[in-house]
């Protein structure tokens, strides 16, 4: 074949590749919703927490400060602000304690009197009233008379005052110039996005709308913004894993190709050697396109890592070229063993489709594609367009030095048994305990980051982002009474503080049936008005002031009591709205908690409620969902690992030497898994990832060094093969492996150290292809001959 | 007239009685309160009501706070209450000889005759204008004897200081006979 003809096919292959990528990225929608690593919600709970975890109204929650210009200033920016991000579309409610916290509806104005408690304790006799209207003359007379001029003629008992006291929080923050300041002098808000807590790409867009509002104030300059909560965490921890991530695998990627040039002396094999894997990965992201539409983010993450193993493939074929012998020869005579390890690696994937989780099963399409594409790709791409001349790699120098020693080195038959002993005892011994469920402890935040977090969530009395309370009834009238059957323990939660406030959804909007009671302690006309004039004998007012007041109450006497959905139609209402949701023809309220100190209190009282309260852990909630599916994705690779045995032992037909593979490849794995143990590691899912991704290649040098081969020179070509992919993934990892961030560390520690153990193992245990030259110079294996005949058809 | 302000000012904390009287639509007669009113320094000012009830109001940091005997104290913020923030901040600029502030907030008008002086204190902003017509300090040498709050609806409060609050009032008071009290020479 003449170079220009296979430049040519170079090039084409690159262009291919290019409009493939180009169409994927064009399909491809990215997501970063971690609920795409939890298994389906089976039952209305899980629904819940699953519609909770991200779009709970305590997670979707920023938390602002300005700081760094004189309050004053901050004020106003703090206004000027709140303002621009009401008219945004990224926030669904802004606060900054500039609006009154409660203010009546004035079309429910009117209903005041169904709202208020005031007639649970007392009835609009004349001693109720001379007692309220006396204080009123006092009030006139107080600062507070500009406020209260306008509500008395209508309202002088101020329901619609006890109302606002009611709809405001316990807590609320310090409040100067009119908006919310924390106790060192920051201006202070809240801020609602649409977006779910963690969606990290809608809530960096929210985080950017947020920084530019602010930017176009005037006097903006001086001020400085601290933005915290879940969703800024998110898109923080995300930038510094990708930043980190891009880092280290460019050093990667170079330190690849410097070994790919030492080992190989061509560009051209560095050239081409990217192509089959290349070519997996675009196929893959491509299958997941058209399969699933969306990618998380993660997936694709762990996809490209556990396609890792396809990179070997093209090393062991140029490895393996023989000097003066036609290169495909070279080519069928590794392509069983390749064959059998891709086989088996697809059937280790494979456990990943069977966890159930949308994540892992894109995951396992993602890999099981990539895989194939690239070993075809290297069977009957590669070959035709590698240099014709090229330098046999049996005689890099040293090289038969190395082997002989390898080959001579003692293999005492009881080293394998004292390293198993030695990896149970290390896996007996584990100080902590052995899974880590909790996704996000992975991707921890900065210990300053929360401690400030904290501060803010103290001083501006935000929700809780774990706990909610949870009431259950037949429809939304039976969860507000629920709600106000409750609400005595609430107030005795909060006076033993075991929690600051509880937002039950009663504080709104009363039960239908207490609305009526209050309704029908309303005196009449000529009752009020009788017990009015008494009250007001010996009092300053005009007379005929409280006019209104009388007519309000005649009103209120025959209004039909406030139904949820009308109050949702209210100013006030979608507060309450987002507190009552309908789930399988049941009704639920959702309290959220501030402040919560002592959460086993809480629960400890709903347990005793029948099911009709719940103290809702999403933490906890979530990660036993996670431990759930994990027992199935750890039971489906316990059958891809007999399956994957099971082919291994029918291609060698010869169960001693499936050992000689099987063997090193599994203690190896114990080893890491033990010295991950005691080392004190929790496992989690990036873990799982990262022994499958070891496993993999360690199966692949088990094989590879399993293999009886005619010479020497074959020898050698194995061991080289080995030791390029080896380091090249002992570079790879490695780099991950310093990385500060835990997630990058947990992958890059745990596959750099696998492939070490299995490399070591595997010339341990599997020592066919170093001896066998020595011993048997004529020996074939049965796939080589098979091979040979395939090739004479 | 910025000497005549800052010739006003008193060190703090500075205790004044008061007698006040409060002329509002809604009540048949005008209110009268005995009690003291207490400068803290700039931005804190506390008012003490002793007859004909007890009552105490603080203002710190824009925090209102209304205590009265026996009941559950009352707190709202100091944006909510114009006709306050105009009055601390005017009350509290006199007591600190504060010009600056003061004309921040009002146009000063000066009326001064030898024995006596009038400042007339007008809203700047139509926001406070809404609620707060004038405020009208009356006094004479280095002392002010009268604080008078206009209110737009109509609506007025007199407050005597110092000497002029123990002075005996007319029943019902008139605005008329305070103003003569106010402008009376010493």
């Amino acid at each position: 074949m003449n170079s220009r003809y296979r430049i040519v096919l170079i090039v084409a292959w690159w262009l291919l590749l290019a409009a493939l990528a180009l169409g994927v990225r064009h399909g491809l929608v990215v997501s970063s919703d971690l609920r795409s690593f939890m298994p389906q919600a089976r039952n209305a709970d899980q629904k819940l927490l699953l519609d909770e975890i991200g779009n709970g109204p305590a997670s979707r929650l920023l938390l602002l400060a300005l700081d760094g210009a004189p309050p004053q200033q901050l004020a106003a920016l703090s206004n000027g602000l709140a303002q621009a991000l009401r008219d945004d579309a990224h926030f669904s409610r802004v606060l900054n304690g500039a609006a009154a916290p409660g203010a009546l509806d004035p079309a429910l104005l009117a209903y005041r009197y169904l709202l208020s408690p005031t007639l649970d304790t007392a009835t609009f006799d004349s001693l109720f009233l001379h007692d309220q209207l006396e204080q009123r003359v006092e009030d006139l007379a107080s600062p507070a008379a500009d406020a209260l001029k306008s509500l008395l003629p209508r309202d002088p008992t101020l329901e619609v005052l006890n109302l606002a006291q009611r709809w405001t929080p316990a807590k609320t923050p310090l409040s100067r110039d009119g908006v919310w300041f924390s106790p060192r002098g920051e201006a202070l808000l809240l801020a609602q996005t649409y977006a779910a807590g963690f969606d990290p790409a809608a809530q960096a867009a929210a985080i950017d709308a947020l920084q530019t509002a602010l930017r176009a104030l005037p006097d903006a300059g001086a001020a400085q913004l601290t933005i915290s909560g879940p969703g800024y965490f998110a898109v923080r921890i995300g930038a510094t894993t990708r930043v980190e991530a891009e880092r280290l695998s460019l050093l990667g990627t170079l330190g690849f190709v410097v070994l790919l040039l030492l080992a190989y002396r061509s560009i051209g094999v560095v050239v081409l050697a990217a192509l089959p894997l290349a070519s997996g990965a675009l196929v893959g992201v491509a299958a997941i396109v058209l399969g699933f539409g969306s990618v998380h983010g993660i997936t694709l993450a762990f996809g490209f890592t556990l396609l890792g193993v396809a990179q070997e493939y093209p090393i062991r074929v140029c490895s393996h070229r023989r000097a003066g012998e036609d290169l495909r020869a070279g080519v069928r005579a590794v392509w069983p063993l390749l064959r059998l390890a891709i086989v088996s690696a697809c059937i280790a994937y494979l456990a990943f489709f069977a966890s159930g989780v949308p994540g892992l099963q894109q995951l396992a399409v993602f890999t099981i594609v990539g895989l194939l594409v690239a070993g075809a790709a290297t069977r009957w791409l590669l070959p035709p367009m590698l240099p014709p001349r090229f330098r046999d790699a049996a005689d890099t120098p040293g090289l038969e030095r190395l082997r002989a020693w390898l080959a001579a080195l003692p293999r005492p038959r009881w080293l394998p048994w004292c390293l198993l002993v030695l990896a149970l005892i290390g896996l007996w011994m584990a100080p902590t305990p052995l899974w880590q469920n909790d996704l996000a402890a992975l991707t921890p935040v900065p210990p300053a980051l929360l401690a400030r977090e904290g501060e803010l969530r103290d001083a501006l009395g935000a929700p809780d982002v774990r706990y909610l309370l949870v009431l259950a009834a037949a429809d939304a009238d039976g969860v507000l009474a629920l709600s106000e059957k409750i609400s005595p323990q609430v107030d005795k939660w909060i006076s033993t503080k075991a929690v600051d406030d509880v937002e039950l959804p009663s504080r709104y909007l009363p039960s239908l049936a207490t609305q009526r009671a209050r309704q029908a302690k309303l005196p009449d006309r000529a009752t009020l008005q009788g017990a009015l004039d008494r009250a007001l004998q010996d009092l300053p007012f005009q007379p005929r002031l409280f006019a209104p007041f009388v007519d309000d109450v005649e009103t209120a006497r025959s209004l039909p009591p406030l139904t949820p959905a009308e109050f949702a139609r209210s100013a006030f209402g979608a507060r309450l709205e987002a507190m009552l949701v309908q789930r399988d023809g049941d009704w639920l309220g959702l309290a959220t908690l501030t402040g919560v100190h002592d959460p086993d209190v809480l629960s400890a009282w709903a347990a005793t409620s029948n099911g009709q309260v719940r103290l809702l852990d999403l933490k906890a909630a979530s990660e036993s969902l996670i431990a759930q599916y994990r027992s199935r994705i750890l039971q489906a690779l316990g059958v891809a690992l007999l399956l994957l045995a099971l082919s291994v032992a029918i291609a060698f037909r010869d169960l001693r030497r499936a050992w000689h593979v099987l063997a090193p490849m599994s203690l190896a794995t114990l080893l890491v898994l033990a010295v991950l143990r005691a080392s004190g590691v929790s496992l989690s899912l990036f873990h799982l990832v990262a022994l499958t991704l070891a496993a993999g290649l360690g199966l692949h040098y088990a094989l590879f060094f399993e293999r009886k081969v005619d010479t020497a020179a074959e020898a050698r070509r194995t061991l080289h093969a080995t030791i390029v992919c080896v380091l090249s993934a002992v570079l790879v990892f490695g780099l991950l492996a310093t990385s500060s961030v835990p997630v990058l560390r947990a992958i890059g520690l745990t596959v750099a150290m696998g492939v070490a153990f299995h490399f070591c193992l595997s010339i341990l245990m599997a020592q066919a292809s170093l001896k066998s030259a020595a011993t048997d110079g004529r020996f074939l294996t049965s796939a080589i001959k098979d091979d040979r005949k395939n090739e004479q058809c | 007239m910025a000497a005549l302000i800052a010739r006003l000012a008193r060190p703090a904390p500075a205790d004044t009685a008061y007698a006040e009287v409060r002329f509002v639509h809604m009540l048949r007669k005008p209110l009268v309160l005995r009690g003291s009113v207490h400068y803290g320094g700039p931005g804190q000012l506390g008012k003490r009501v002793e007859q004909p009830y007890r009552e105490t109001t603080a203002i710190v940091a824009g925090q209102v706070e209304v205590t009265r005997e026996g009941r559950t104290p009352r707190h709202f913020s100091l944006d909510r209450a114009p006709e306050l923030q105009a009055l601390l901040a005017s009350f509290s600029a006199l007591l600190g000889g504060d010009v600056a502030t003061l004309e921040q907030f009002y146009t000063i008008k000066l009326m001064d005759n030898a024995a006596r002086w009038t400042l007339t204190l007008t809203p700047r902003s139509s926001d406070l204008a809404k609620h707060l017509r004038e405020i009208v300090v009356d006094g004479a040498g280095n002392e002010p004897h009268c604080f008078s709050l206009h209110e737009a609806d109509g609506d007025a409060s007199v407050m005597l200081l110092d000497a002029l609050a123990a002075a005996k009032l007319p029943d019902p008071p008139t605005a008329n006979a305070l103003a003569a009290l106010c402008r009376a020479a010493p």
